[in-house]
């Protein structure tokens, strides 16, 4: 009988990792507070792990700058979660990830475990389930598939 | 800001460049008004709601 090392089972029972850069128009940003207490409910619900965050900022040349959590001055709350990174993105990453932003411009980059997929996902693979495929659906792919209905159900009559 | 000494020489999670998405705001205009189609969509998701079969 073979037993799973200590990291196959700490594997085992990690969720999916998913990263979402939000991107802030030069003078277009209206920091309130709000994302980071809408970040912390989720921390605190046990629906995410957060993993790693940048604030990179895109500037008219080109260079980008990025900046740790912890080089903010009044973190607040969002402390608890800075002491629990574990700093995943490489300095490759901050170039590939800027590649999507507007000269100008600041994002922040998001990297987050979602605990709440963890268990389903562990008992597929307990099952022999192996995923193949993920995704998201985009919501102008809804609006595509439903607006063909309704153009289709119009034709039809 | 230089970032940390640690995300430095490392291999990489974002395998190349990533491309911009197409902004939500800008996809539900023209037509009817964004509000009107974000409560067409809500609706399509809703649980229980089945879409019917062509």
């Amino acid at each position: 009988m073979t037993t799973a090392s200590p990291t196959e089972a700490s594997l085992d029972e990690l969720g999916p990792v998913d990263y979402v850069i939000v991107e802030f128009p030069a003078g277009a940003s209206t920091f309130t507070g709000e994302m980071a207490t809408e970040l912390l409910a989720l921390v605190d619900s046990g629906t995410i792990r957060v993993i790693d965050v940048l604030i990179l900022t895109k500037n008219e040349d080109g260079t980008v700058d990025a900046m740790e959590l912890s080089d903010i001055d009044e973190l607040g709350p969002l402390q608890a979660v800075e002491t629990q990174l574990a700093e995943l993105l490489a300095a490759d990453d901050v170039d590939h990830l800027a590649a999507a932003m507007d000269p100008g411009s600041t994002a922040g980059v998001l990297i987050w475990e979602n605990l709440w997929a963890a268990p389903f996902a562990s008992a597929a693979r307990r099952s022999g389930g192996q995923l193949i495929a993920n995704g998201r659906i985009p919501i102008q792919a809804i609006i595509a598939s439903i607006e063909a209905d309704e153009a289709s159900s119009t034709e039809g009559g | 800001m230089p970032l940390r000494p640690g995300r430095v020489g490392r291999v990489g999670v974002i395998g190349a460049p990533v491309a911009k998405t197409a902004v939500v705001a800008k996809a539900v205009t023209p037509g009817p008004s964004p509000v009107a189609k974000a409560a067409v969509v809500t609706a399509a998701v809703t649980p229980g709601r089945r879409r019917r079969r062509i």
